[in-house]
């Protein structure tokens, strides 16, 4: 047994009060549970730590911690984690290519199986990097859909 | 009806969900103290990596610069395993979690048709959610269930789930099965059953239940019955109780961590000692402290704070850590604290761990067991005579060798995945 971690438990929810009823248990009800508000499926969420400044221009900086559900369908203008080539990446997911305008541009909302869509581009946030159409020659898969961005800014 | 869960070489998923490069690869994780080989991708298997192998013998060996290789994260699998078990759990309230990687689902009241959709689905689920690829074997009995999630696994055309619903697909998977892959079966049992001519699972249950009685006492029989479908093996985890707890109002008051940390010794003593009486162990210690409510003049504390252990454990020493690890997260200065206790959680049998290769590991713990079963003996008298000398906590993970370590990738905020 080592470097266990330890979680705090909630005291309402500790279930644990063989004795004394808490009086703090009153009170439970009205906390803003922030898990709650940024992890919709907890089985599937997972944090990322962003490095470089593939998506300065989406607000998005180095040192952001990225709320990440790997329960999603990936959707046209979703903000994604994808294993590409090695590397975890983030872009945005477009089924349609940036270079023609949007004539064949999905309806928003609606939501593309992944494998079986031929055309895919990943798009960052920032010009310095060309967009990256996704071909059958790339080691490729979307990690997760990215929920929530945490910005530290004390 | 039965669903045997069990994660595909689950410790190498677990390094792969979070590492897709090595998808595809030959992986293998070693033991604590990087000394053998407890898991192994298919790839592995494939190039020959033998189960157990010490890493020095694999790394000298002409496969050993092409094997990946990782040192055990037991908080990587702990947590993706918590998380694998919450998504069956919501599919399946009536849950039997038999070990890190593998549990039964009671699906009694569902036909045929919905328990082998909701397994299909499932298994994409927990893929797609976790990353944790699993296998499904369904049938009417515990060790039949085993024997069709063996299947599942094996052959790909099953996509995941394997049933075993009619008798034509029980005798042929019974001839399949070697007699010593019959879940029951023990090492010791089976080459004796091999020398008297019985090869397989089907040899087995095409002997009379009296000569099975003979020669392998009742819980052979039992598991003859199993084979042919009978459910004889009692729901394992309804019979434990889910949490072990130990608290005490104290008659005084108690301000300061010294004290309280002898108390808390105790309680978690206690409970480790009821964890073995019922031939248990845990994986989570909560310990919980709290303030005089009547006191409404004084200010009032209530926290709790759990540690979860890597490897369940029954033993004092791990179990008293574990508690005042926990203590110290929680205790602050300035209150008076009037009762205090220790809950023990996340209960599963003792012979439910797969972990009889951990080599440092399990011989520093036989060593400990036996330290406990000794204070089990001194204490009996119901004066606590013997007591564990408090320890730091990190004491156990000095000079443990990890060289090969993934990160925390799942319970750490320092040690996330990198995303450019």
């Amino acid at each position: 047994m080592e470097e266990s971690h330890i979680q705090g438990i909630p005291v309402a929810q500790a279930g644990i009060h063989a004795g004394f009823p808490s009086p703090a248990q009153d009170y439970m009800d009205g906390i803003m549970d922030l898990n709650k508000e940024l992890v919709r499926h907890p089985a599937a969420t997972f944090y990322g730590r962003v490095v470089g400044d593939s998506m300065v221009n989406a607000g998005v900086d180095e040192g952001d911690v990225l709320v990440i559900d790997k329960s999603l369908e990936p959707q046209e203008g979703d903000m994604a984690v994808c294993f590409i080539d090695g590397e975890f990446a983030l872009k945005f997911i477009s089924f349609k290519d940036p270079g023609k305008g949007g004539s064949n541009a999905p309806k928003p909302g609606v939501s593309y199986n992944i494998l079986g869509c031929k055309d895919l581009w990943l798009l960052s946030g920032n010009p310095k990097y060309k967009p990256i159409h996704i071909t059958e020659g790339n080691d490729f898969t979307v990690w997760g859909i990215v929920t929530y961005v945490i910005k530290k800014i004390k | 009806m039965y669903a045997l869960v069990d994660c595909n070489n689950f410790f190498v998923s677990c390094e792969r969900a979070f590492q897709p490069q090595l998808e595809g690869r030959p992986v293998v994780v070693l033991s604590n103290n990087d000394g053998c080989v407890v898991a192994r991708s298919n790839e592995s298997k494939a190039l020959g990596v033998k189960m157990g192998v010490p890493y020095y013998q694999l790394r000298e060996s002409s496969n050993g610069s092409r094997v990946e290789v990782r040192s055990s994260n037991y908080t990587l699998y702990g947590d993706l395993s918590r998380r694998v078990m919450g998504i069956l759990r919501e599919a399946c309230p009536e849950l039997q979690v038999y070990s890190i990687d593998e549990a039964f689902m009671v699906l009694d009241g569902m036909s045929l048709d919905q328990a082998k959709d909701l397994c299909r689905g499932l298994v994409r689920k927990i893929r797609r959610w976790t990353g944790i690829p699993v296998s499904i074997g369904i049938a009417s009995s515990k060790t039949l269930a085993k024997i069709a999630n063996h299947f599942a696994k094996k052959y790909s055309g099953y996509r995941g789930v394997c049933v075993i619903d009619t008798d034509q697909k029980r005798d042929k998977a019974l001839e399949l099965t070697p007699i010593d892959d019959v879940w029951g079966i023990g090492w010791r049992s089976a080459p004796k059953l091999q020398k008297m001519g019985v090869n397989t699972a089907l040899d087995f249950v095409q002997r009379p239940s009296a000569w099975v009685h003979k020669h392998m006492g009742i819980t052979g029989v039992r598991t003859w019955q199993e084979l042919q479908g009978d459910d004889v093996i009692e729901g394992e985890s309804h019979e434990r109780r889910q949490t072990i707890c130990t608290s005490r109002s104290f008659a005084e008051t108690i301000p300061d961590l010294e004290e309280l940390t002898l108390r808390v010794s105790d309680f978690a003593g206690i409970c480790a000692h009821k964890l073995r009486k019922e031939h248990s162990l845990a994986y989570e210690v909560c310990t919980f402290i709290q303030t005089n409510p009547f006191r409404k003049d004084l200010p009032q504390y209530y926290p709790a704070a759990t540690t979860r252990l890597e490897m369940p454990s029954s033993n004092t020493p791990q179990i008293v850590a574990a508690a005042l690890r926990a203590l110290e997260s929680i205790y602050k200065e300035g209150y008076q604290y009037k009762r205090a206790g220790v809950i023990i959680a996340n209960i599963i049998a003792d012979d439910a761990v797969q972990g009889d290769i951990f080599d440092t590991e399990s011989e520093l713990r036989e060593k400990a067991d036996k330290v406990s079963v000794l204070m089990d003996k001194f204490n009996s008298s119901g004066s606590n005579m013997l007591r564990i000398a408090t320890q730091r906590p990190g004491h156990y993970a000095e000079g443990i060798r990890r060289e090969h370590c993934s990160r925390l990738f799942s319970t750490d905020w320092n040690e996330l995945i990198e995303v450019h």
